[in-house]
């Protein structure tokens, strides 16, 4: 592991285990934040990454290990007590409150009176598209607006730490790059734990990374020592993902 | 054929339907009969929509049919009626329970003193074991050689207008203060045990931030406050309530029946809903249970008898008003709308049904409360997720719901006999409005209520016209919901899954 001088880390998960009914999905996934970075997990499907965000924000809480955020265990307590803590969650699904227009999806996340106004400038910039469809009720969204909004909604109170399940899955390549550029300007202010299936996106955003395999934390460091190390990512991520050469040539036909 | 075309043609269908069907009952039945029968389904539709709201909200949030709903509609009825006619069982009872809920709300003070209490596993789990033990124990020792049903068979005694100054003067006298403040002492130490048991002492996992207990301390205190007052004033209140305006008393007793249910509500999803979310199929067997229970503990008290409530003084002076002032100022007991008879406190059960449901929509559409209860029909785990405690709305709702069929119990209470099946049929005529009105949907019980209203009010007509069976009118809401079944099974507002 390609260890550096000690950060000062807002996220520890330190070795957690995670059933999920009589299923034993994590068998041990450590995952470090450093403060004001964006940290992108990495794996095949089912090896347990989403399973690792709902564990964080309590929603499938471990059975073993510990979560330290902002210097407090949080394992075992109540979803709703960890989310005040200051972190927001933008699930894999999106999430988005059917019933509920834009404007209520938006104000629902509020956590002391007041949050919305404060931050609804910031939001409206970082996603100019929600203004226009402000009173549209949720099921109108298409899928990209739902993503946008299930962003939007974590940054409606402020946080510390954002958790960001596959936020380019099912979008069209310009509102991914779109993405991409709302989730960097965000990482300015906020520290990001991100989950991220595309290669390309990850390697772009995030400055480190961590691999999960099976359940279980088989490599952590940073991106830009990974993205040399084409033997490691075959190994683990396989197919789920492409080869520097492989993604330079990808993105040269993008542009 | 385009699905809006076909949506706009199908509403013309059913309103040409309704429009015929309308004008052919009117000029069949002529206009007093039509007009009479008309009240009499709004007035059903209203009780039978207060019934079926707090079901469907229950069922649309927390996916619980609640099977207790009919006993708890007619507690309401029970607990309304006993403060109207004769409030000695209430003030007799009022000691217990304020100190209990005293003693309870002390859990969120000492809670986050007792979660940082360092003890070994063992005590973690055999502690609040002890005390729930402890406050079983005493609970009995509250009410030991209390007697309990010559409270009750106080009550039953009717009020006597014939003691001027005293309606009460017949009834024996209760135990005397000397012996029975400590009755109040042992709830609040019986409350306080479960406070500790339920505040989890030594569990790491449980959150609770040590805030200034100011605020925290507002609750019990004035509780204890209650306690004492009630302790001191058990005897004399009940006759003083008894000298007040009847319509006064009656409107503080809608107040008291709705309270009731309203905490009745939230220890019953505290105590026994809560720990059976994980099987579903229990809660249900569960509800049917309490059912039973509440219906065998009323039968206990006050015996399987009928009562009838008499009406407060707004709709009891004999006489026909000729419009609404008239009404209120005579107080009559019928008012004539366009030739027809209708009894005045019909009119107040429609009124009361008609402000619920604007309450309601009010809540659900225009409050945070509302918002949260729309969001967490569809996923509560992101409402949890976003912060927001849905354990506790979950109970704020179960209680909102035993309120509104609380309310609809005193509502009807003046109108039905008062007995421990009342609420039986409303539970019944209450989840066929919630399936075809749509299930968890509000608009759907309203439509859905008035839609069973009106149908055995006219069944009961025709019925009668026409010398058929009586239970023509109620197989009639049967054969409704069967239709709207097949014909949209999601219900008439529902979403389809």
């Amino acid at each position: 592991m390609s260890d550096q001088t000690p950060l000062s880390e807002l996220l520890v998960v330190d070795q957690i285990e995670t059933f999920i009914g009589q299923f034993h999905i994590l068998e041990g996934v450590s995952v470090r934040v450093p403060k004001g970075s964006i940290t992108v997990m990495l794996g095949r499907n089912g090896a347990g990454k989403t399973t690792t965000l709902k564990s964080i924000i309590g929603l499938t809480p471990p059975r073993e290990g510990k979560i330290i955020f902002d210097g407090m265990e949080i394992q075992g307590k109540q979803a709703f007590n960890i989310a005040n803590l200051g972190i927001g969650y933008v699930p894999e699904n999106r999430a988005i409150f059917r019933a509920l227009s834009v404007q209520e999806n938006l104000k629902l996340a509020e956590r002391r009176k007041g949050d919305f106004a404060r931050s609804a400038d910031f939001i409206f910039d970082l996603f100019p598209d929600l203004k226009r469809l402000y009173k549209l009720p949720g099921n109108h969204l298409s899928g990209g607006q739902q993503q946008m909004l299930a962003v939007a909604r974590a940054l409606v109170p402020e946080n510390k730490l954002l958790l960001i399940d596959e936020p380019s899955e099912g979008l069209a390549p310009i509102l991914i790059q779109q993405m991409m550029e709302a989730i960097r300007k965000l990482s300015k202010t906020t520290t990001i734990l991100l989950v991220e299936q595309n290669f390309i996106i990850a390697s772009q955003l995030a400055e480190r990374y961590t691999i999960i395999d099976d359940g279980k934390t088989v490599q952590e460091g940073l991106m830009k020592d990974l993205v040399e190390d084409t033997d490691l990512i075959h190994h683990y991520l396989g197919a789920s993902i492409k080869t520097r050469k492989e993604l330079e040539m990808e993105h040269a036909s993008e542009n | 054929m385009h699905p809006k075309i076909r949506k706009i043609l199908i509403a013309i269908v059913i309103a040409a339907a309704l429009v015929a069907a309308v004008v052919g009952v009117y000029s069949y039945a002529g206009q007093r009969a039509f007009i009479s029968t008309l009240f009499s389904g709004l007035t059903l539709g209203s009780l039978f929509f207060m019934v079926a709201a707090g079901l469907t909200l229950i069922f649309g949030l927390m996916d619980v049919l609640n099977f207790a709903h009919g006993s708890m509609f007619m507690l309401g009825a029970y607990i309304g009626w006993q403060f109207y006619t004769n409030p000695t069982f209430i003030f007799g009872m009022a000691p217990f329970l304020l100190a209990f809920g005293a003693g309870v709300l002390v859990a969120p003070i000492i809670k986050p003193y007792l979660i940082a209490w360092n003890i070994s596993e063992k005590w973690q789990k055999a502690l609040p074991k002890i005390a729930y033990l402890l406050a079983l124990a005493a609970l009995v020792f509250a009410f030991v050689g209390f007697d309990i049903l010559s409270v009750a068979d106080t009550a039953m005694v009717a009020a006597t207008t014939t003691t001027v100054g005293n309606p009460l003067a017949e009834i024996s006298a209760q135990e005397a203060l000397g012996r029975f403040w400590l009755r109040p002492l042992f709830m609040f130490i019986s409350g306080l045990l479960i406070a500790v048991a339920s505040s989890k002492p030594g569990d790491k996992t449980q959150f609770a931030p040590k805030e200034p207990i100011g605020k925290k301390l507002l609750l019990p205190a004035a509780l204890l406050v209650l306690t004492a007052a009630s302790t001191l004033v058990r005897e004399s209140a009940p006759v003083s309530i008894l000298l007040m305006n009847g319509n006064l008393r009656f409107a503080l007793s809608i107040l008291l029946a709705v309270a009731f249910g309203f905490i009745f509500g939230a220890v019953v999803e505290i105590a026994l809903i809560r720990p059976l979310y994980v099987r579903p199929t229990f809660i249900l067997l569960m509800t049917l249970g309490l059912s039973y229970v509440i219906r065998e503990l009323v039968q206990y008290l006050w015996d399987p008898l009928t009562y009838q409530m008499s009406r407060p003084p707004l709709f009891a002076q004999p006489g026909k008003a000729s419009g609404v002032v008239e009404w209120l100022q005579k107080g009559s007991s019928t008012m004539d709308i366009y030739g027809a008879t209708v009894p005045t406190y019909r009119l107040f059960i429609i009124a009361l049904g008609i402000a619920m449901f604007i309450l309601v929509v009010f809540v659900m559409t225009k409050t945070r409360l509302g918002m949260i209860i729309r969001a967490g029909v569809q996923d509560p785990q992101m409402v949890e997720a976003m912060g927001i405690n849905v354990k506790a709305v979950f109970t704020l709702v179960f209680a909102m719901g035993v309120g509104l069929a609380a309310l609809g119990g005193i509502g009807a209470a003046p109108f039905l006999p008062v007995q421990p099946l009342m609420g039986d049929t409303y539970q019944t005529q209450g989840l066929i409005t919630v399936v075809i009105g749509g299930m968890g949907s509000y608009i759907g019980a309203f439509v859905g209520a008035m839609i069973l209203g009106m149908a055995r009010a006219f069944g009961d007509y025709f019925a009668l016209k026409l010398s058929l069976s009586p239970a023509i009118a109620e197989a009639s809401t049967v054969i409704i919901m069967v239709i709207v079944l097949l014909t949209r099974p999601q219900g008439l507002f529902g979403k389809k899954e």
